[in-house]
């Protein structure tokens, strides 16, 4: 056997091999040697889908566009995502501002026409499932080869992100991502191992509604909540009724159930917006003479949040700047 | 008349006064109870002893900063918005002598709307504060501008107010479908409620139904007048154009301010003086005594139910008086008629 052959076969050998570890099979219908028709049944929320081992160009919408933008996949068309903009490096800002935006702010705003104008080999959705009725999906998989990989726990981002970066072909970068995350949350969960698990957490999210008369409590696995728990925080308690997604994870009680919710927190946190804002929703539950009565808040053990919505490893890293820099004053004897 | 014939009359005013007065007196006391039982109604229990305790002897607990704080304001809300979009909705029904009119009929309501969206879409009408100011201003604006259109007959008004209103909607709707963040804001603004108020800047607005609703009462025996057509009125020295315009005003301020500081919150204006036509026999100042307090009343029981009528949490009490509103009215206009406008 000469040395040429050998080579290909450690090759055919090594792309099987890579292949399977990716946790789905190839389809097998493709013997051709071109990279271009390789193929591997993928599953996402809609379903195994047939798709490109090697994507080349791809859309992405909601969720999945931070995700894959960190993850230098190959976008070709983004849908707007204003939400995530103020989390973005200066380059993936760049990058995400360069792109095709072929739908807007909400999963109804699709352009089929830009999306099919931008000859995708394959697009992630990256939507909640119930949304998934506001897209033309037969449409798109007219067009191309259609995942659909929504948020469904808030804490699930992790998994999710990843799933999206695999799809896309982007898994390399997007680890190395998460080292970088992983070895940041490690080093703090080390600076505040004696005190930070010590406290019983209770957290205020900026979702609630004022004009209701009511708050947002976030439990453990929440968006507010998620982050913080990778050093080692908890946030005690639980819905009193859960529901599917973020309602497991967090409920809207009235105003006057504050003292009740977190009489008896150590310490209280809540969400601000990035530039340290505080939203009205959150403002409403700092005015009130209710939470200037509580324990923790008299004790002035309370800490306001940013970057609470962080759905990627990326946006994870400023989180996690944010909480130490908040958190910081329980260090201090 | 012959003397007899006037002290008949005479007598006859009396007999009907004490009953009028008392069906007053007793509504009051009514509405005092319910304001004081809705301070023990809430997602917190508090007991009766301790609401009686936080208004007569504070002494800053949790309990009392529920009652002094929250709920208290709540009701002292829903007594003011009550009283305002009743007494609106019978001044309307009264000018336009039509018992469909509602106070929204003038456009007041989809102005306010309008101009939340307006707000929200420019990013200024963020927290309550800035819903309030542009509720206000749309408000005044829309009917500035129907009464402007239709001041010469009570028809013209009420279908420049139907236009208006048309149009408003129409444009803030364009506006809230193209952009997404602004229909956020605007679908909490647009169920009325009055939960979580109490932290908005009430004062003015409640010191401007306060000062309506005294001038409806004064106004009320010319609008008597008015009530029996416009010759007659001028006979009897009214000042028809004075008196219309006056209304005009008071009926913009009452559901202006209604509206700014709760969401639009629909029926109440409507039925309240269908409900109250009757007792009061034809008299404007008794309709308008009368929906002053039946007003508060209904509403300060739409929103105790609308607290506890579900396990899972509160609702805005504009859906109350929506499924309330409905079935009432249909009740009262068979049971007493439309009665005289």
């Amino acid at each position: 056997m000469s040395i040429r052959r050998s080579s290909g076969l450690v090759g055919a050998l090594a792309l099987a091999l890579v292949l399977t570890g990716c946790g789905s099979s190839s389809d097998g219908g493709s013997d051709s040697a071109s990279e271009k028709s390789e193929t591997r049944v993928f599953t996402a929320d809609n379903g195994k889908i047939t798709i490109p081992a090697n994507p080349k160009r791809v859309v992405a919408t909601g969720y999945a566009v931070p995700a894959l933008i960190e993850a230098d996949a190959p976008l070709v068309g983004i849908s707007s995502w204003k939400r995530g903009e103020p989390m973005m490096t200066k380059d993936d800002l760049a990058t995400y501002k360069k792109l095709k935006k072929i739908a807007g702010e909400q999963a109804a705003e699709t352009n089929y026409e830009a999306i099919a104008e931008a000859e995708p080999d394959l697009i992630v959705i990256g939507v909640p499932a119930p949304v998934l009725g506001d897209i033309d999906m037969k449409r798109l998989k007219s067009i191309a080869p259609v995942v659909a990989i929504g948020p469904s726990l808030p804490s699930a981002w992790r998994d999710l992100s990843r799933k999206q970066a695999d799809a896309a072909g982007a898994v390399k970068q997007f680890d190395a991502q998460k080292e970088t995350y992983d070895t940041k949350a490690a080093e703090l969960t080390d600076k505040y191992k004696d005190v930070l698990p010590k406290l019983k957490l209770g957290h205020v999210g900026a979702y609630g509604d004022a004009a209701k008369g009511t708050f947002q409590r976030e439990f453990n696995g929440s968006w507010g909540t998620n982050i913080a728990e990778d050093l080692g925080a908890t946030y005690y308690g639980k819905v009193k009724k859960s529901g599917p997604g973020s309602a497991a994870v967090s409920e809207y009680p009235s105003i006057e159930e504050l003292p009740a919710a977190f009489r008896d927190a150590d310490a209280l946190t809540y969400s601000v917006n990035a530039d340290g804002s505080v939203p009205p929703s959150v403002k409403y539950v700092l005015d009130s003479k209710l939470w200037k009565n509580l324990p923790a808040v008299k004790a002035g053990k309370v800490f306001p949040y940013r970057y609470t919505e962080a759905a990627t490893y990326g946006e994870g890293l400023l989180t996690l700047d944010a909480i130490d820099e908040s958190l910081a004053p329980l260090l201090k004897p | 008349m012959s003397v007899a014939g006037r002290a008949s009359e005479t007598a006859g005013r009396n007999r009907r006064a004490v009953p009028r007065t008392a069906l007053l007196v007793g509504g009051l006391v009514l509405l005092a109870a319910l304001a004081v039982l809705s301070m023990g109604v809430g997602a917190r229990h508090v007991a009766t002893g301790e609401v009686v305790r936080a208004l007569f002897d504070y002494r800053g607990t949790d309990d009392h900063v529920v009652v002094r704080d929250v709920r208290a304001p709540r009701a002292l809300l829903a007594v003011a918005v009550g009283a305002a979009l009743a007494v609106a909705g019978a001044l309307i029904q009264t000018l336009a002598r039509n018992p469909l009119a509602e106070p929204g009929i003038l456009g007041v309501t989809a102005g306010a709307g309008f101009a939340v969206t307006l707000g929200s879409a420019a990013g200024l009408a963020g927290g309550q504060a800035g819903e309030l100011g542009f509720a206000v201003i749309g408000a005044a604006a829309a009917a500035l501008l129907v009464a402007a259109v239709g001041r010469s007959s009570p028809l013209r008004l009420v279908l420049t107010g139907v236009a208006v209103t048309a149009v408003l909607n129409g444009v803030a709707l364009g506006l809230r479908l193209m952009l997404p963040d602004t229909f956020d804001l605007y679908r909490f603004w647009s169920v009325g409620t009055l939960a979580g108020r109490e932290q908005a800047p009430l004062p003015w607005p409640l010191t401007a139904i306060a000062v309506s609703l005294a001038g409806a009462l004064l106004l009320s025996r010319a609008l008597n007048a008015l009530t029996l057509g416009e010759n007659v009125a001028h006979t009897l020295g009214a000042s028809v154009g004075r008196v219309r315009l006056t209304t005009l005003v008071l009926i913009t301020v009452l559901s202006g301010a209604a509206t700014a500081v709760a969401g639009p919150i629909l029926f109440i204006g409507l039925i309240v003086p269908h409900l109250v036509r009757k007792p009061a026999s034809g008299s404007v100042p008794w309709l308008i005594a009368y929906s002053m307090v039946l007003g508060p009343v209904l509403l300060l029981a739409a929103d105790m139910a609308a607290r506890v009528l579900l396990p899972t949490g509160e609702v805005p009490v504009a859906i109350v008086t929506a499924f309330l509103g409905g079935p009432m009215l249909i009740w009262a206009v068979r049971r007493y008629g439309a009665g005289s406008l």
